[in-house]
């Protein structure tokens, strides 16, 4: 079955971040308020409340003059995803049509999908103790609806439909691009990973919208995922105990990302 | 399970409209059981239209409303049959479910938004406090202070001309009222002799 | 725009968007305050058609420049100057479309000799009373009575000639050393829009409050409408001006006259003054051309209408529409026999302005002892707020109905009035010595009640109750339908004259038994106008009478309701999605005013022939003559009047609104009291001195506080106030709201990087932002979409913030308004919010 996806094109994107709201409001999701940083994009990241954020992103060119480049970000659906392969509980499941999704009942809060993830997804959500990510609005999509970020986008720079046509819009426009004025305008998401079930056209490179130009599964996956297996028995009680392995899982990740800068733009 | 394409919600109320789907020319098949049902599968939308801008987005109310019981929103989105967005809103009209409803920070559930006032309130001369009253007594005694404002202050001639104004009493506001609303609302100033009468437009 | 074309409404509408060629943003920030509009213009863009550029020019890069094929920046306050420009460029080049120009605008008549304009002074400039004569102002007449014109556009003194002298000033060089734009940018902005003057091209202009907010406002609108008539881009799909409205129903709230100045239906509201004294010497004042004729009643002037008065335009039936508003609003108490209760309408005094400023200006004074807050919060949205806010003391009593208690509601809470600094031009209170007896009445949200809006393109659609009100809270109809019936129980029995229009005034809205709510078809039906006799709807205003058999409160409105199959129908909740001309204009789709026309003006859409499409441009023509039915006819509800075919000279007038039956260039006769043609002057707070003539401020606008005038010695720095997508207006709708106050949760200061170098700020630190009228505290946003202004030697800086926080919600920050000033446009008294001057500093 062929997939279906959602496609994001920048350079349609007002960064209005309808996405992100209408997402809060189909998948029931409170506010998380933080204090503003110098920045519009307010989150840092995607977080257990907050599937979807859109980046906002400043710079300068001598000849174009100042470029706001916005990215709406949040899971990209892998084909081959690692949170899926990672999970103890196998709480992630792929469908047909190539959403990733995440059964919160199975889930124990051990986040090493997190940990494996490429770009760093699903999130922890303590008063839960699960974790958290986009559905590409599954519920939504099996009932012939659009999911709920695409719905809402009002430039159409979110797109939702069959990944082959998608795909061929993508040529289409990056071509435009390239001769309008953005000769670094590529497509993202057709090849990274063997493949994502999420196409971005960009109108420059991918690290100007902070998206890993070359994402990868960190290396030490296969090697968890042979030494998580054989234990799972006692991780499990572990896990529910009192969140022990989300303790230290956190801390790994925590010192996996000993970059934050004070406010500032990217 | 197998999930085949749904014959589509109508959206009521006065009118009968489709409501848009995406075609996606072929069944889509569950494989996660995890797959939340559809919680407006069955619900009637209530066509509306955006209080923020003034585009004139059309939102869709999706509720449950029981006899007896408080109406719970189940979403508010995008009006997909109103041409001028077509199911799109911004991130003010995709939030219009917090205009009454908000999810707890803390707990995750779906409650009123607390910052909503459910009585009306009253703050005497001086006091530091708010009082609630019930509505009765609020729009009597509003009444009697316009009524005593009114005529104390009532201009009926000048140079043997009838002006018919007090400049004692003024009215602001309604540009986030319905139009029916502000006909009432300029309808019974004027009679009243209201000439301090401004909207939001001049600001 | 009024004074141009008649109305001063968008004149074409959302969806239209798609249809144009260019779009120039100027004055708006569109992707974030009207986001839908970049749906259309994104569907232009895509559309091979139409190919749609879209241009920003704003003081700041924001995310409508981010994706604009053009931005240019421009100094906050100088768009008379940019626009200038413009006009001089169309008019050296050629550029403009000469048949459009030549048939649909006054572009060829003579203005009077005495006219003239020196050192930045139009002729008959009175400078002890700030104000214009404007007797120079107009047309020259022959003998019989006619505008003299000339099509060769030739004679010294015909409009063409005076605008092209005028605007000659206005060169390249001179706008952008005023405006502070880059010489590059600015000529491409011209290329590139002065492309629309093709006639196979239409170019639209977006506007917001960044073009109103200006002690010029009117003026920067009126250099609007100079360019695009110019390049015929009025009256024609992706033409026009569309000036983007905020609030969702302040289009609807303006039709239904909340405003000092009209009545509704954009009637003069009338004044103590002897021309005012009785209905007929009113409607001599306000029907166009009949100041000296011989009538001395209704029945004299409907002779005389019928003969038709010369120069009169469409506003020769307002005495229909005068007389049926009053029969709609005091029913059998106005009659023939008493002027039909003409007398019971306040006359406000002529010689006072009772707009915003200066409703506050009294207040502060004591002048005022009741208020009502309707669903608004001037201590947030208001000029000057701290000043606002003190005049809210001084009232005996407020009634503030809202959904929360806003800074308005509460404005008597603010713990101690504390400032960010002391401020001894700031006084403080607390709730212990204010006297202000507060009312706070619960609303219910937009779907917790039932009834319409009219949105920035005019068109009327319904809202469904789709839950019920929180609590107890009330709609707005319900309350208002109450305090009616409570005035009128208050004053039962009184046979004082003066309380006859509270006892006579129509008020049946009862809703269906056993239902609280007031019947909103009830209030429909009364607004859009019914036949007495038999209550029928009047179809549209060409029915409606000067005699007392309809009633009719608002005339524009007229139309709305019909009766179809015996059952009543109320336009704006029809829901049908045809479109058949594919130009988006969905004639059944809720309704427009007036009688659902789509686009006004729309006769300019064919060529004076009233059929050919403009050349190279046949799927854009709206309505057209159809000789052989002997009727105008098309896609729209043409915009003129249906039998008027090529045997009436009036076949080529498309502005029926005005009284010339064309579009005005030159605004004669004090249409604008600042000034017949735009001139460029600086805000009351400028940094810099005139460049173009000898006047720094306009002339003619009204200073309030002359004493709280900031100087650029103590204050270099130019600020703006603006909205982000995030939060709308005072923000009492948005920061009440977790998601959106997530998004925007705090209040800041955005300033360029080489202006946070210069006073050592930090991004993301606190600032103290200073003006004579107050000091508040921001969170710095330190960015690349600041720059500052090179004017000739003189570097400027210009900062800008956010006026939509207040003390209340869930995101809380200072108010921006405590900082702006007191003054207004001439014209509308539109509070200059655009531009002022403040100091900045580390917090």
């Amino acid at each position: 079955m062929a997939y279906l996806t959602n496609l994001y094109d920048s350079s349609r994107c007002t960064a209005c971040r309808g996405c992100q709201v209408a997402c809060k409001n189909w998948n029931q999701l409170p506010a998380v308020i933080e204090p503003f940083r110098g920045n519009y994009q307010t989150h840092e990241d995607t977080n257990a409340d907050t599937f979807t954020i859109v980046k906002m992103i400043e710079t300068e060119d001598p000849v174009d003059g100042v470029i706001w480049n916005f990215l709406k970000y949040q899971c990209m659906h892998c084909f081959d995803p690692a949170c899926l392969k990672v999970c103890p509980r196998d709480a992630y499941t792929k469908t047909s049509w190539g959403a990733t999704v995440h059964d919160p009942d199975k889930c124990i809060g051990c986040q090493y999908c997190t940990y494996a993830c490429p770009f760093e997804i699903p999130k922890y959500r303590k008063r839960e103790d699960i974790t958290t990510k986009c559905t590409l609005c599954a519920d939504r999509v099996e009932e012939g609806l659009q999911p709920a970020c695409a719905a809402t986008c009002a430039p159409g720079a979110l797109m939702f439909g069959n990944r082959n046509e998608l795909l061929q819009y993508a040529e289409d426009r990056v071509k435009h691009l390239r001769a309008n004025g953005f000769p670094r305008a590529t497509i993202y998401g057709k090849m990274e990973l063997g493949g994502l079930n999420k196409l971005y056209v960009l109108t420059d490179t991918p690290d100007k919208f902070g998206l890993p130009v070359d994402p990868k599964v960190p290396g030490q996956i296969p090697f968890w995922k042979d030494w998580v297996q054989p234990y799972i028995g006692w991780l499990i009680p572990l896990a529910l105990a009192g969140s022990a392995t989300s303790f230290v899982t956190t801390r790994i990740l925590a010192n996996k990302h000993g970059k934050h800068d004070e406010g500032g733009h990217e | 399970m197998k999930v085949t394409r749904r014959q589509f919600l109508k959206v009521t109320g006065a009118t009968a409209a489709s409501f848009a789907v995406i075609n996606l020319g072929f069944d889509t098949q569950a494989t996660a059981a995890s797959i939340k049902e559809l919680r407006i599968k069955n619900v009637t939308p209530v066509p509306t239209v955006c209080p923020y801008c003034a585009s004139g987005c059309g939102l869709v109310v999706y509720a449950e409303r029981q006899e007896g019981k408080e109406t719970q929103l189940l979403s508010v989105q995008g009006d997909p049959d109103n041409p001028i967005n077509e199911g799109c809103a911004c991130p003010k009209g995709a939030a219009m479910f917090n205009l009454r409803e908000i999810y707890d920070p803390h707990t995750g559930e779906q409650v009123i938004n607390p910052k909503r006032e459910k009585k009306p309130l009253y703050r005497a001369p001086y006091s530091t406090k708010w009082e609630e009253k019930d509505w009765e007594w609020m729009l009597q005694t509003i009444a009697e202070r316009v009524k005593e404002t009114r005529d104390n202050s009532f201009i009926h001639s000048e140079n043997g001309m009838i002006v018919n104004r007090t400049e004692k009493i003024a009215s602001i506001g309604g540009s986030g009222l319905d139009n029916e609303e502000c006909y009432l609302l300029a309808k019974l100033m004027r009679s009243l002799g209201v000439v301090y009468l401004e909207t939001q437009a001049r600001i | 725009m009024s004074p141009a074309f008649g109305r001063g409404a968008m004149t074409n509408h959302m969806i239209d968007l798609k249809n144009t060629n260019v779009a120039l943003i100027m004055g708006s920030n569109i992707a974030e305050n009207h986001p839908i509009g970049m749906k259309w213009l994104t569907e232009g863009r895509l559309d091979p058609k139409r190919q749609t550029k879209i241009i920003h020019v704003d003081p700041r890069f924001t995310r409508t420049s981010a994706v604009s094929d053009l931005y240019c920046p421009m100094r906050s306050g100088t768009d008379i100057a940019f626009l200038g420009g413009m006009i001089n460029y169309i008019l050296e080049n050629d550029l403009y479309h000469k048949e459009y120009v030549l048939n649909y605008t006054n572009i060829s008549y003579i203005i009077k000799d005495e006219y003239g304009f020196e050192d930045g002074l139009f002729s008959g400039y009175d400078e002890s009373k700030r104000t214009y004569d404007f007797g120079s102002w107009g047309y020259q007449y022959d003998a019989d009575g006619k505008i003299m014109t000339d099509e060769t556009l030739q004679h010294p003194r015909c409009v063409y000639q005076l605008l092209k002298k005028h605007f000659s000033r206005y060169d390249v060089d001179t706008v952008c050393r005023i405006t502070g734009s880059p010489k590059n940018k600015y000529l491409q902005v011209l290329d590139i829009f002065c492309s629309t003057g093709e006639p196979n091209k239409t170019g639209t202009i977006c506007y917001a409050m960044g073009i109103t907010q200006h002690t010029v406002g009117s003026q920067n609108v009126k250099a609007f409408t100079i360019v695009q008539l110019l390049l015929g881009n009025m009256g024609r799909p992706g033409g026009g001006i569309n000036a983007l409205r905020g609030e969702n129903n302040v289009q609807g709230a303006t039709d239904m006259a909340l405003l000092f100045h009209i009545i509704p239906g954009y009637i003069s509201s009338p004044t103590n003054t002897e021309d005012n004294k009785d209905l007929i010497s009113f409607i001599r004042k306000i029907t166009p051309g009949a100041a000296k004729l011989p009538f001395n009643n209704l029945n004299e002037f409907r002779e005389i209408v019928k003969q038709g008065i010369p120069y009169s335009g469409w506003k020769v039936h307002s005495s229909k529409w005068v007389v049926s508003l009053l029969k709609a609003w005091y029913g059998e108490a106005a009659n023939a026999s008493n002027d039909f209760a003409y007398h019971y309408l306040p006359k406000r005094d002529a010689s006072k302005n009772y707009s915003h400023i200066a409703l506050f200006e009294a207040m502060y004074r004591g002048e005022i002892e009741g208020l009502f807050v309707n669903g608004t919060n001037p201590v947030v949205g208001g000029p000057n707020a701290n000043k606002e806010q003190e005049a809210l003391t001084k009232l005996k009593w407020m009634v503030n109905i809202d959904l929360w208690r806003t800074e308005t509601a509460d404005f008597w809470t603010y713990p101690g009035w504390d400032r960010a600094v002391d401020n001894p031009n700031v006084n403080t209170y607390a709730p212990t010595n204010i006297g202000t007896e507060v009312f706070f009445l619960p609303a219910a949200a937009v779907y917790e009640k039932e009834g319409t809006a009219a949105q920035t393109g005019r068109w009327v659609q319904f809202r469904w109750k789709g839950a019920d009100p929180v609590g107890e809270s009330k709609a707005d109809l319900w309350i208002y339908d109450e305090l009616g019936k409570r005035l009128k129980q208050l004053y039962a029995g009184s046979n004082r004259p003066e309380d006859e229009p509270i006892l006579n005034m129509t008020w049946e809205y009862e809703g269906h038994a056993g239902e609280e709510e007031p019947d909103i078809l009830k209030v429909a039906h009364e607004l859009c106008g019914f036949h007495i006799a038999d209550g029928t709807p009047v179809e549209g205003f060409a029915q409606l009478k000067d005699d007392g058999s309809t009633a009719c409160g608002n005339w524009i409105y007229c139309g709305g309701t019909t009766l179809k199959d015996g059952k009543f129908i109320y336009k704006p909740q029809l829901r049908e999605k045809d479109d058949p001309s594919g130009l988006g204009l969905f004639p059944n789709w809720g309704w427009a005013w007036p009688v659902n026309r789509r686009v006004i003006y729309n006769r300019c859409s064919v060529q004076p022939d009233g059929v050919t499409p403009w050349p190279g441009d046949e799927d854009r023509r709206l309505v057209w003559w159809d000789a052989e039915a002997g009727g105008w006819t098309g896609w729209d509800v043409p915009d003129f009047i249906k039998s008027v075919g090529p045997d009436n000279p009036a076949f080529k007038d498309p502005f029926i609104m005005r009284p010339e039956g064309k579009a005005c260039i030159f605004a004669a006769d004090g249409s604008l009291i600042d000034g017949p043609l735009p001139e460029h002057y600086e805000p009351w707070e400028s940094p810099v001195p005139p460049v173009l003539n000898k006047q720094s401020l306009n002339p003619v606008a009204k200073v309030w506080e002359p004493d709280k005038k900031g100087t650029s010695d103590k204050y270099p720095i130019i600020a703006t106030t603006y909205r982000v997508c995030e939060h709308w207006q005072s923000g009492s709708l948005t920061r009440n709201l977790p998601w959106l106050a997530e998004l925007m949760p705090d209040m800041l200061i955005e300033l360029s990087e080489e202006l946070a170098k210069e006073k050592g700020i930090k991004n993301g630190r606190e600032v103290i932002i200073s003006t004579t009228r107050g000091d508040i505290k921001a969170i710095a946003c330190v960015t690349k979409r600041f720059k500052p202004f090179v004017l000739g030697d003189d570097i400027v800086h210009q900062i800008g913030l956010l006026w939509q926080f207040g003390f209340k919600g869930y995101a809380k920050g200072d108010i921006a308004n405590r900082l702006t000033p007191h003054i207004g446009d001439a014209n509308t008294m539109c509070p200059e919010y655009k531009a002022w001057l403040c100091d900045i500093r580390r917090a």
